[in-house]
């Protein structure tokens, strides 16, 4: 299943929390002009170097697939940042 | 051990049944139950999904504390990524390491043993005990 919901927590030094909600496919959508570029770009990189397009594309999307269930917590005390992919 | 099988236990110590019918009467009751796993016998363990980082500082203070939950999946995806790396990299990457006194010849690492190696990761425990931190990597 590929990421539907990455949630960005940030607690400031003043004890307040910046909460971020990413819906992952709305926001595919609305990039995927660019998103497009990028792929293109990235063919392009891959062809100058000698790599597999068709194997960069897959793995890439794999790692996409992957990223569910991806938690990431740093709390240093005073500040505070939470990254999880749902 | 369980009911029925104590009842016949203390049928026999009761005097009630000999020891030959309570011997046939114990090998009935397995070939009724034959997927009652032994109470000591070890249980299959579910497969590992994650791999967890747990650091904790307590030298600074607040304490601080760094808690990654990472999905083997991603390290299995993320290593077959590597295949992909261009044999001239490869190549350059090893006279690099070589300078750098790191003589390992990254050509020889298949992917299939990188694979293996993610998931022999289930059965590791890395626990650092540190009066001032800990750290502790597992598969859960």
């Amino acid at each position: 299943m590929i990421p539907q919901l990455v949630t960005v927590r940030y607690r400031r030094p003043d004890g307040r929390w910046l909460r971020l909600y990413v819906p992952v496919l709305p926001v595919v959508a609305v990039l995927s002009p660019l998103l497009l570029l990028a792929v293109l770009a990235g063919l392009v990189a891959c062809l100058a170097t000698g790599m597999s397009p068709v194997g960069a594309l897959r793995g890439t999307w794999q790692l996409l697939w992957a990223l569910p269930g991806t938690r990431i917590e740093v709390d240093d005390g005073q500040t505070a940042l939470l990254v999880s992919v749902r | 051990m369980n009911e029925q099988r104590r009842q016949i236990l203390e049928m026999l110590a009761e005097g009630k049944v000999t020891a030959d019918e309570a011997e046939r009467l114990i090998a009935a009751l397995e070939r009724e139950q034959p997927e009652t796993p032994q109470p000591g016998a070890p249980r299959q363990k579910p497969r590992p999904k994650y791999l967890r980082v747990l650091v904790e500082d307590n030298s600074s203070d607040p304490p601080g504390r760094v808690n990654v939950r990472v999905p083997l999946q991603l390290l299995r995806a993320g290593v077959r990524l590597t295949s992909l790396i261009p044999p001239q990299a490869l190549t350059r990457i090893n006279t690099k390491l070589s300078e750098s006194g790191v003589p390992i010849d990254l050509t020889l690492l298949k992917p299939q043993d990188i694979e293996e190696l993610v998931d022999q990761l289930g059965d590791v425990t890395i626990d650092v005990d540190d009066p001032d931190s800990k750290v502790q990597v597992f598969c859960e």
